[in-house]
């Protein structure tokens, strides 16, 4: 990591991660990720929506546009932008 | 030490290849499987109660899952002759956990036709099967048999997984409680396959669109019998044609990621 972005990274809100229940990948990974509420679940700043599968994906910091996160339940890879409502979304990338 | 022992450690700093080399393995589909299934021998716990059906509602489900062990055979039969074809060692391993999940879905649909009283199983599928999910499974294999990994990918992993998470999601809403319980330990496997499917096939056609065309060649020519099929399981589930266009949206978005629509 570049020492920009450990400078960035290290300015964040940082979130103590704990199970919730998902229990589709193996132990060590559950605690990022939940099972999705459907449209009236509130997400934390650290959490975005798999739009593959529809889990939530759950970072230990508070995620912005541009970050990468993987969903390692449907094994995707996205990052993170800005919906047209200014929330948080996940795109796919290939 | 193995990758995500340390408390620190953040999966999303993972760079690509260490991601795909983490998720398509046998040792992450023991931890995933063994989340859901464990206390669970044939999808379901003992303390799960069985209700009493009426006639027509256990002559529905028998269909319905009479329709669910041939999409199943089609994909356990698709997906083991797809490890040949897969491109990569780390797909060869993940079609592989797939071949044993497939077969795990149809050997967990039997026992529950078991349960409702059928005892020649074979002949109840081949009396109630979906000509249209026939002709699919047929269109699948040929696929296959051709060597075209994109086209049969597309058709199984991105196709029927993605019909079949929908079908199988709408199902345990309403489904008996031992069904239900069966159904969901299949959905949490689906998750990982169309995912897979996506991903391969997006992740080949930015390497080299001009494997795109192929596939919105396949898609035109199965989207009449995936439409059939589609319908013919959501009619035997007596899902109100008002709530089906939502239930489609899934597979349209994948296909508009994928930009084949």
């Amino acid at each position: 990591m570049s020492e920009g972005r450990e400078a960035a990274a290290a300015s964040r809100h940082s979130y103590e991660l704990e199970e919730t229940g998902f229990n589709e990948v193996p132990k060590k990974w559950r605690k990022f990720y939940r099972y999705w509420g459907g449209i009236d679940d509130i997400l934390a700043p650290n959490e975005v929506v798999c739009p593959v599968c529809k889990v939530v994906i759950r970072s230990k910091r508070k995620l912005r546009p541009g970050d990468k996160v993987y969903c390692m339940p449907c094994m995707s890879r996205m990052v993170v932008v800005e919906g047209p409502d200014g929330r948080l979304e996940a795109e796919v990338i290939f | 030490m193995l990758l995500g022992d340390d408390e620190d450690f953040d999966p999303h700093l993972l760079d690509e290849d260490a991601f795909v080399g983490e998720v398509q393995t046998f040792e992450f589909w023991f931890g995933a499987v063994e989340g859901y299934l464990t206390g669970r021998p044939y999808g379901r716990s003992a303390a799960t109660p069985e209700i009493e059906l009426d006639d027509i509602r256990q002559d529905r489900l028998i269909t319905t899952l009479c329709n669910y062990c041939v999409g199943e055979t089609a994909a356990l039969e698709g997906a083991s002759g797809l490890v040949r074809l897969a491109p990569n060692h780390h797909a060869k391993v993940f079609m592989a956990t797939q071949v044993v999940d497939e077969a795990r879905h149809l050997e967990v649909f039997l026992r529950r036709l078991g349960d409702l009283g059928v005892t020649d199983t074979d002949a109840e599928i081949r009396k109630r099967a979906n000509p249209a999910l026939l002709d699919f499974k047929d269109s699948l294999l040929a696929l296959v048999d051709g060597g075209e990994w994109d086209a049969a990918v597309f058709a199984q992993n991105v196709i029927l997984e993605s019909m079949e998470f929908t079908v199988f999601r709408s199902h345990a809403e309403n489904a008996d409680p031992i069904t239900a319980e069966v159904l969901h330990g299949v959905i949490s496997d689906e998750r990982r396959h169309f995912g897979f499917g996506e991903n391969d096939l997006g992740r080949r056609m930015a390497a080299d669109p001009s494997r795109r065309p192929r596939l919105q060649e396949v898609k035109e020519q199965l989207d009449a019998i995936v439409l059939s099929v589609f319908e013919g399981a959501l009619d035997d589930l007596e899902v109100p044609m008002a709530d089906r266009p939502r239930l489609g949206q899934e597979y349209l978005e994948t296909v508009e990621r994928l930009g084949l629509t």
